[in-house]
């Protein structure tokens, strides 16, 4: 055992545990945080993506003493019910979601994507984003689709703030 | 009528929580003072069981309980229709997905260790893996009754006669995949022994009320005294309709001490204990004329159940209902055998036998259209039964049909029209393309001898707005927001004042099973019954309160307006006034709705269930793109017409039909679990492909909308057959690029390379000769 420090969406966290469990299992069992799911548990589906310092990781395959000191995003960092980020917002609009077990993944490897970009992207990059996460219910259209319209509404936000002399932020 | 909800595009009303991971699963629950649970496999596929000795693993500390067959107070089986599975097994172990002990620990560590330190001393027994030879003499029996769970039979008119009048006679044998569901959440839940006495199972599911029932009969306990909730679902695809994990978990709880108990299986563990799609062999022989009209068709399908029966007697019927497509040939001669084997366990499985079976009638109708020269879609018009037509089967069809404008949409979509020249811009000089095209149906319901009912619920909240209950569980589709929109539209009021409750037995009705392409239908119809009846309720109440008679009162705009003798709108009262005027003088503010799904009357002999009341229809048109260097086909376009009656939220239906269409290229090109001599080679997604958004063509939706008069609004049931002709198409498809046709599924490059390769051979076998 032992006592491991590091950020979760903003916050501090402490945490007494065996430095070889993974961070998946440490966000789920010791911090409840459990919009990360576990599906394969091999790095195969993204379903447990998070970004760790801005990059997307399956924490299915860190072990939690890797991240010591580091900055972690899950799903609940990127926005809440009450307070929704473009691309959750993209989702519903969509209709990406349908049993929504992989979306809090997809939303990760999203928000991530658009982290990145500095224009709207082709169809092809925008699959590039999201080819290491499987759905298995939505046959990827709508996704697709979703992260599309948020990265179109993100560069349509920078753009007026452009215009107005006032880009702050990422414009989104 | 024009129609505020019915038909719109509607979001998704419980998008914001799955978007966000606020929503928990059944999996995501957390319980201070849990244990963990944990399912013991045999290592052999068949085996007996000699002896069995739990002493070390009680003895291992952390470990609560060790469980065995002897602990189970009821009936140790279970199973939908013929309950043959050992919940535990006692003295034979006939798959590697059989279940032989269970075990309660501090940890899951814990829970692991203890399974190693179980002892059971298995006698190995030499595995029946192939199912055609299941059913000789000299297999070994793995169940009393022997090998063959069901045999089911449809025969009309006199196909000998018809093939000896044919003109063109074609006869093919086609294998089908054992296609893995892959739902993202994998089989798990919690067992809680609460203090009153009483039982809670959190489990996904797909019929929470079957469940119980068969949780209380292991248990031998009153099924009252079980909760079970059963949704949100991460997906399920048939493969949660019979029991996962439900009764292990009520086992452990009764002996934990009250403490909750979960289980959530590894992936892994899923791969072996899940149930598959049944792998079929279609032996099939088609004749026609040489216009084109079908004369005979004679079927012989196989379907390897694995070690129980669990759906599979279901699905074999099924198949041989569909087995000659949406199409009227006089003559047919179909006979289907369901077999028992130590290859796993096989189930229920989206499309439900009528995927492989529409892959044999719809490649024969290429053959033969190709073979007369004849146009494919002209070919399949010629051929389709319209309503009120007699079927294949004999039947007079009275649901709706939309086949055929289905087909004539798939003319006149820009992928058919222009396929000449979509197929000469290939991406490389090495690569060849091909557009096909499909149709299938698919029945809605359960079919003839299975009770089919729908119930919801709607009472009114504190503040004005419903609650709406049905027992058909949230699996991903969407139902919760079409049931949304059915109850809106007649309560006249906003689908956000509408907050649905699914799957739980302590807080919804017995209204069936999340299957068979049934919950839109049927819960659908069930909300559109307890709907009027809350109407009444409303108005009933707003006329105590004016003093005035019922007929006076009309619900319209959120509201309950009272007219008066001009028919003048005179005063109105809110929903939440209605509400307080109830509560203040105790009165009930629930109404139910109930429905019988309408069947045919007469059961076809010897058909185990058909026909069905009432079909989805649809036609896929696929464009593909194969290289001819490596094999590999990737599909770029797919066109899907789906005839699913009115359709009630147009991007629920095209989730449907895009989300079925990927898994239909699954089927059809990567997906097969491996199984050699009883064990599972397939062990995660690392070996078993499934198709990434890489994969996923170009899908557009037209749905052709034939009301259905007993549906609400006119709808049916699309969610199985969005998966089925594109399977046919695609491997159409690859013929129409690089002329091979191939039978064994999945059509993996591995596949195509050997067909292309034999042909070459074949040619330049044949120049040699021309030399010679
Ligand atoms: S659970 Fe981590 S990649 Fe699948
Ligand atoms: S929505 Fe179900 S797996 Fe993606």
């Amino acid at each position: 055992m032992a006592t491991i420090r590091f950020k979760v969406n903003g916050k501090e966290k402490v945490v007494d545990t065996h430095t070889t469990k993974t961070l998946l299992d440490v966000l789920r069992d010791d911090l409840y945080l459990t919009g990360s799911k576990e599906c394969c548990g091999k790095g195969e589906c993204g379903s447990c993506s998070v970004m760790i310092n801005d990059e997307v990781v399956c924490s299915c395959l860190v072990l939690v003493g890797q991240v010591e000191g580091e900055d972690i995003k899950t799903v609940e960092g990127v926005g809440t019910s009450t307070n929704m980020d473009i691309i959750q917002e993209a989702f519903i609009k969509e209709g990406a979601t349908q049993c929504g077990y992989c979306t809090p993944g997809f939303i990760v490897a999203a928000r991530s994507f658009l982290n990145k970009i500095e224009k709207v992207p082709t169809l092809e990059e925008i699959e590039e984003g999201i080819a290491g996460n499987i759905c298995r219910c939505t046959g990827y259209t709508k996704i697709v689709k979703a992260i599309q319209t948020a990265a179109e509404e993100r560069f349509s936000r920078i753009g007026a703030a452009v215009t107005q002399g006032n880009l702050q932020g990422k414009g989104d | 009528m024009t129609s505020k909800w019915i038909g719109k595009r509607v979001p998704r009303l419980d998008g914001p929580e799955r978007v966000t991971g606020e929503l928990k699963y059944m999996t995501d629950y957390h319980y201070n003072n849990m244990v963990w649970g944990r399912v013991l496999r045999p290592p052999y596929p068949y085996a007996k069981i000699k002896s069995m000795d739990t002493t070390r693993a009680k003895n291992l500390p952390g470990v609560i309980a060790v469980l065995t067959h002897e602990d189970i107070p009821g009936f140790n089986g279970f199973g939908i229709v013929v309950p043959d599975q050992p919940v535990l097994c006692e003295d034979v172990v006939r798959t590697t997905a059989d279940a032989v002990a269970l075990v309660a620990a501090e940890t899951e560590e814990i829970a692991e260790e203890a399974l190693a330190l179980i002892d059971v001393d298995y006698e190995r027994l030499d595995a029946v893996t192939d199912a055609e030879f299941a059913i000789t003499e000299q297999a070994p029996k793995l169940h009393a009754d022997g090998n063959i769970h069901s045999h089911v039979v449809i025969k009309n008119g006199e196909v000998e006669k018809a093939f000896q009048e044919a003109d063109i006679i074609l006869e093919n044998t086609f294998h089908s995949p054992r296609q893995m569901h892959a739902f993202i959440e994998t089989e798990g839940g919690w067992g809680i022994l609460e203090k009153d006495g009483t039982l809670t199972i959190q489990c996904p599911g797909q019929y929470a009320y079957r469940d119980r029932l068969q949780i209380a009969r292991a248990l031998a306990w009153n099924p009252a005294r079980i909760r079970v909730i059963s949704s949100p679902v991460g997906g399920a695809f048939g493969g949660k309709d019979e029991i996962t994990v439900q009764i292990y978990l009520a086992l452990l709880a009764l002996h934990t001490g009250g403490r909750p108990v979960k289980i959530h299986y590894k992936r892994e563990e899923s791969v072996i204990a899940g149930m598959k799609r049944h792998p079929f062999k279609v032996k099939m022989k088609t004749a026609a004329k040489k216009d084109g009209t079908l004369l005979a068709n004679q079927v012989l399908a196989i379907a390897d159940t694995g070690a129980y029966a669990s759906l599979g007697g279901a699905v074999i019927s099924l198949a041989i209902e569909h087995s000659c497509g949406p199409y009227k040939i006089p003559n047919v001669d179909l006979e289907g055998y369901c077999v028992y084997t130590n290859n796993g366990i096989a189930g229920a499985f989206r499309g439900f036998g009528v995927n492989q079976v529409c892959m044999g009638i719809e490649t024969h109708m290429d053959m033969i259209a190709a073979e007369l020269g004849i146009d494919p879609i002209e070919i399949r018009k010629k051929n389709v039964y319209h309503q009120g037509d007699v079927s294949s089967l004999g039947h007079v069809v009275k649901g709706s049909v939309g086949t055929w404008k289905t087909l004539e949409a798939a003319e006149k979509c820009d992928l058919w029209i222009n396929r000449e020249k979509y197929k000469a811009e290939i991406s490389e000089p090495w690569k060849k393309r091909g557009v096909s095209i499909a149709t299938s149906f698919h029945g809605v319901g359960m079919g003839i001898g299975l009770p089919d009912y729908g119930a919801a619920s709607i009472q009114l909240l504190p503040g004005g707005r419903f609650e709406v209950g049905v027992g058909c569980e949230e699996i991903g589709g969407g139902n919760g927001t079409v049931y949304a929109q059915v109850a809106a539209e007649i309560l006249q009021c906003d689908v956000t004042d509408i907050v649905v409750v699914q799957g739980d037995t302590s807080r919804t009705l017995d209204g069936g099973t999340v299957t068979a392409s049934r919950s839109t239908y049927t819960g659908g119809r069930a909300v559109a019954t307890a709907a009027p009846n809350m109407l009444n309720l409303l108005t009933k109440a707003a006329g105590e309160i004016f003093g005035v008679s019922e007929e006076q009162v009309r619900v319209a705009d959120k509201k309950v307006v009272v007219y008066d003798a001009d028919g003048k709108a005179d005063s109105s009262l809110s929903f939440a006034e209605i509400y307080d005027y109830l509560y203040e003088n105790r009165r009930d503010t629930r109404v139910e709705g109930h429905f019988m799904l309408p069947k045919e009357k007469k059961e076809i002999k010897g058909s185990g269930g058909a026909p069905h009341r009432l079909y989805g229809y649809l036609t896929h048109v696929v464009m593909v793109e194969v290289d001819t260097l490596t094999g590999e086909t990737e599909v770029l376009r797919v066109v899907s017409i789906p005839d699913a009656g009115k359709v009630i939220n147009p991007q629920g239906l095209e989730g449907q039909a895009e989300g079925g269409a990927v898994m239909g290229i699954g089927y059809a090109l990567y997906e097969d679990t491996i199984i050699e001599n009883g064990y599972h080679k397939t062990t995660n997604f690392s070996n078993y492909i499934l198709p990434t958004v890489k994969d996923s063509p170009q899908i557009e939706t037209f749905p052709v909308e034939e009301l259905e008069e007993t549906g609400p609004f006119g709808a049916k049931g699309i969610g199985e057959v969005v998966m089925i002709p594109i399977i046919a198409a695609t491997i159409s498809a690859i013929h129409d690029a690089v002329g091979v046709r191939i039978k064994h599924l999945p059509a993996t490059p591995e596949r195509v390379y050997a067909a292309l390769k034999a042909r070459k051979d074949q040619t330049n076998q044949s120049n040699e000769e021309n030399v010679m």
